[in-house]
């Protein structure tokens, strides 16, 4: 019996473990897994497909639908997540990884992909292949405690040379005073007039951000109060949800991250402020930002990072003092998809595109 | 199995993996051709696609774990 791609069932748990075990085996990354725990590890809207032949699990991947909207306009559209084969392990199942690409895009021609690391990954050259537009959804950081910074960022620390200057620079002092005087310098204009308070449950006012600015981002994945409190759930304390206001109006709101690191491969063993996620008018976008920076250097962390594919959003942060960095955070989208973002070279800097899409927040 | 269909295969295999098409066979396969991944396994697909107009279903997809099966797809899906 030839290979067949179907949705996951419980009888189908054994073989998927089984499958992950081959994988373990062989040393792959930890992540370069199946979902064994629906309920736990899939997000919302998400479904399981695997690729079994004779009894056997040989790959899988999860679509996940979603409701988006283009300048306001509402489209279904699915992410393509998590594809894993065999063919990783053992060349014979090499045209697996094509089968299950192909099969997700019979399901939904509107399909997206978000993360891979580079386009190296097995995935972006799949996509790159198969014609999809892909983009990087800009990395932009801050060092609040620049010297601790120097001294634990892998990226900045490679090759050898560069981490005896950085050392030295941490060392002496230099770097810290030059980098925190760099960022001062951009900071110099602060927006005025805002308020920031724990938000405490998305409710209707998330819903009159969601519907007043929706129509301002040329693709933005739905973010109403009800679809907020399952990604960012009041019971999960790791996120930080902030509601900014403007003279007694709400115009905003950012959910944060406060991690501290432990011998992280990027971040060592820094504390690390992520602006997951936020939403506001591209207008209104620096007041979130700057809101959500106070609250992370309030806490402490030692570093805020953010990936924001909107050009508003990168530019509130460089306000900010972020620094731009290195991103591996792709963006890819089907050719039916980039029919509605059209041009693509310019309407990639329109795509509310953050932490918060794809994965969630996932490494951090 | 249509001798011209998998010469022809054999040859854009043969520019797509970087071997000699003289060196690959019906019997070549992902596990003997070093450069048969997955990326250039869709490749492949992507390249016979183009040259026949032809269009493959996943699930005649997994009917190519040899160039002699994807020659005879290829000859099926002309026929």
């Amino acid at each position: 019996m030839g290979m067949e791609i179907r949705p996951f069932s419980e009888e189908w748990l054994g073989a998927v473990r089984a499958f992950n075990l081959r994988l373990r085996a062989a040393q792959l990354a930890e992540d370069m897994r199946l979902p064994e725990n629906a309920a736990t590890e899939l997000l919302p809207g998400s479904e399981l497909y695997i690729a079994v032949e004779n009894g056997a699990v040989r790959g899988g991947y999860v679509l996940r639908q979603q409701q988006f909207y283009f300048g306001g306009e509402p489209n279904p559209v699915a992410h393509y997540r998590l594809p894993v084969s065999e063919g990783l392990v053992n060349k014979a199942y090499a045209m697996v990884g094509a089968l299950m690409l192909r099969h997700a895009l019979k399901m939904q021609p509107m399909l997206y992909a978000l993360g891979m690391g580079s386009y190296e990954h097995p995935l972006a050259r799949m996509l790159q292949a198969m014609k999809w537009s892909l983009c990087a959804v800009p990395f932009q950081f801050r060092m609040v405690h620049a010297g601790r910074c120097l001294r634990q960022l892998g990226p900045l620390r490679q090759p050898n040379w560069r981490r005896v200057v950085v050392d030295i620079a941490a060392a002496t002092g230099v770097g810290g005073l030059g980098i925190q005087a760099v960022q001062w310098t951009r900071t110099m204009r602060i927006p005025s007039g805002w308020k920031a308070e724990s938000a405490g449950t998305f409710g209707k006012w998330a819903d009159v951000v969601w519907q007043s600015c929706r129509a301002d981002y040329r693709m933005i994945a739905l973010r109403d109060s009800e679809t907020l409190e399952r990604l960012y759930p009041a019971s999960d304390p790791r996120f930080v949800r902030l509601r900014v206001s403007r003279r007694g109006e709400t115009i905003g709101w950012a959910v944060l991250l406060d991690t501290a690191m432990h011998q992280d491969r990027y971040f060592g063993d820094l504390r690390l402020g992520t602006l997951v996620d936020c939403l506001a008018a591209p207008a209104d976008a620096r007041a979130v930002t700057h809101a959500a920076r106070v609250e992370l250097e309030r806490r402490g962390v030692d570093l805020i990072i953010s990936n924001q594919g909107h050009s508003a959003w990168s530019w509130a942060l460089r306000e900010e003092g972020c620094w731009n960095g290195p991103s591996n955070f792709l963006f890819a989208a089907s050719p039916q998809l980039v029919k509605l973002l059209t041009p693509f070279e310019s309407a990639q800097r329109e795509l509310h595109l953050n932490r918060g899409d794809g994965d969630g927040p996932i490494h951090l | 199995m249509n001798i011209e269909i998998l010469s022809e295969v054999c040859s854009i295999a043969g520019d797509l993996f970087e071997k000699d098409p003289r060196s690959l066979t019906a019997g070549s396969s992902p596990e003997d051709v070093e450069k048969w991944d997955s990326v250039q396994h869709l490749n492949l697909v992507l390249a016979l696609e183009e040259r026949y107009g032809i269009q493959f279903e996943p699930e005649e997809m997994d009917g190519m774990k040899n160039l002699g099966q994807v020659a005879a797809l290829v000859g099926s899906k002309l026929s």
